[in-house]
């Protein structure tokens, strides 16, 4: 066991604090990205001109279909030789960015369309526009429907950014990588980084966990919404008025 | 037409301002003929029900009226606003035409994502209704439908009776001038549609005017004051609810009215 451990890792801690908070960074860029054209790439799916739906039916199963690593190389060796030359962030963030846009567009697309008509037609009937009803009622629900799907993606795309070690992304692997490089003690070095992703990835999907059943469970989570329900709650325990105010409903009185 | 079913209601009242005014509508899907020259008026306070058996085209000429369903032909009135003609939509602004016109679904249609509170309070607040104004209409109009004491529940807490009665004070928020109830108590038990129609008759004895798509023949009958029925897309018969529910002219009203049993 002892000659398990023989690398001076406080030597190389605040090398591997950069790496991880670079390999924080290129998730939290990628996925933020990854996320919004996700969802611009589902409603091209969703709308109601063909050629929209086309290109984006093109770009999904594009970028399904090929493997991250042929992206990542694409779009660092392969732009730069067609005179785009992209830093390893921008490049190993656009990577990551297209081809999560893809699975995430799909489970966007099928939330989405899985809200009931009547929804929409609720909004209507109580004279909610088109911002409105997509805002206020469709994607709330929708949210709730692709949670667990996203947040499988989330953990997902934290692990791929270490396929990023090809173009020595100076993340957590690369790091590894330079480390092992210099110590010839790749079983230990390795044994530790994937500690470290272990322990980034188990807490991250636990807490994505908690957060769906909470969403599920209808707990409000934004401060408006805790401060509405606390006012609605102080009205409910004021004693009702003697008479009906309904009454007067009509008239527009209440 | 307007003047014929004034002069039946009531001979001390003054002629009713129209709040729904329908002339000559069509509509069809996928070139089947759902609604064929359709003419009705809905005074002021009023309360119309239109009966007829499934897929005759009740539900469409009330989806029509909000403009949830366009029409190919005919005018649509609303408060005295042409809102929709020959199969153009007129009106300018079609959301306060909508907020106008309250409507209360077979399904429900409650947001599930949020608390019974919060579903009346949303509509009021695209409206520009002040948030703790909202607050408290909404808090009386469930405690006005007798739902306050779930009004922190989420719809699937909630029985189908609550739900539907949510769905009530959700479509009252906006104080409309007109209610809309297609089939309210279709999908609900004995007990939550007796809870309904409790609701829908203090609407009714509060001056509520209604257009109420139903089954419920015996509550048409007490609450209405005018009955259309309506069958393959045309209206066959209308009248008082004595003379279309006790004695049917048109053999078609009786032949549906027996099948429901009830033509006493």
């Amino acid at each position: 066991m002892s000659d398990l451990f023989q690398v001076p890792w406080s030597d190389y801690q605040s090398d591997l604090l950069d790496a991880l908070w670079r390999t924080l960074s290129y998730t939290a860029v990628s996925f933020v990205g990854a996320v919004l054209l996700g969802l611009a790439v589902a409603l091209l799916r969703l709308s109601r001109a063909w050629p929209a739906r086309a290109v984006a039916a093109v770009y999904t199963e594009l970028f399904k279909n090929i493997p991250l690593l042929a992206i990542i190389f694409l779009s660092y060796f392969g732009l730069a030789s067609a005179g785009i030359r992209l830093d390893v962030f921008t490049a190993g963030c656009l990577s990551l960015v297209v081809f999560y846009a893809a699975y995430l567009s799909e489970i966007f697309r099928s939330a989405i369309s899985g809200v009931h008509t009547g929804q929409t037609e609720a909004g209507q009937a109580l004279g909610l526009g088109r911002v409105g009803i997509f805002g206020q009622i469709v994607l709330p629900q929708a949210v709730r429907q692709a949670l667990p799907g996203t947040n499988t993606m989330l953990v997902d795309l934290l692990k791929s950014t270490s396929l990023l070690v090809t173009v020595s992304a100076a993340e957590l692997m690369s790091e590894g990588r330079l480390i092992t490089s210099s110590t010839f003690r790749a079983l230990e070095v390795y044994l530790i980084i994937s500690a470290i992703y272990f322990a980034l990835c188990y807490p991250l999907s636990q807490l994505l966990l908690l957060l769906e059943r909470k969403v599920r469970a209808g707990v409000p989570l934004s401060p408006w919404r805790r401060r509405r329900l606390r006012t609605a709650r102080a009205l409910l325990a004021q004693d009702a008025p003697d008479a009906p105010v309904g009454a007067d409903v009509k008239a527009g009185a209440v | 037409m307007t003047e014929s079913f004034a002069a039946a209601r009531s001979t001390s009242q003054a002629l009713p301002e129209a709040v729904v005014r329908i002339e000559g509508l069509r509509k069809s899907f996928d070139g089947r003929l759902v609604l064929d020259d359709v003419h009705l008026t809905i005074g002021r306070g009023r309360i119309v029900s239109v009966i007829g058996q499934s897929g005759g085209g009740k539900t469409t000429l009330m989806r029509c009226v909000n403009l949830l369903e366009q029409p190919e032909h005919g005018t649509i009135e609303v408060a005295g606003e042409v809102v929709h003609q020959d199969g153009r939509t007129v009106c300018r602004d079609l959301p306060r035409l909508r907020r106008t016109v309250g409507m209360v679904f077979q399904r429900f249609n409650l947001f599930p994502h949020l608390t019974a509170v919060e579903n009346v309070v949303l509509a009021q607040r695209r409206a520009g209704v002040a948030e703790l104004e909202a607050l408290e209409r909404a808090v009386a109009l469930l405690r006005r439908v007798g739902v306050a004491h779930r009004a922190l529940a989420l719809p699937d807490q909630l029985s189908g009776g609550e739900q539907q009665r949510v769905a009530i004070a959700r479509a009252l928020a906006l104080k409309p001038e007109l209610l809309l109830f297609d089939e309210p108590t279709s999908s609900l038990d004995p007990e939550a549609t007796r809870e309904v129609l409790t609701v829908m008759r203090e609407l009714a004895a509060d001056g509520m005017t209604m257009m109420l798509v139903t089954h419920e023949l015996p509550f048409a009958r007490e609450v209405s004051d005018h009955v259309v029925f309506v069958d393959g897309g045309r209206i066959v018969e209308e009248g008082t609810p004595e003379d279309v529910l006790g004695a049917p002219a048109q053999p078609r009203t009786r032949e549906f009215l027996a099948s429901y049993g009830s033509t006493s």
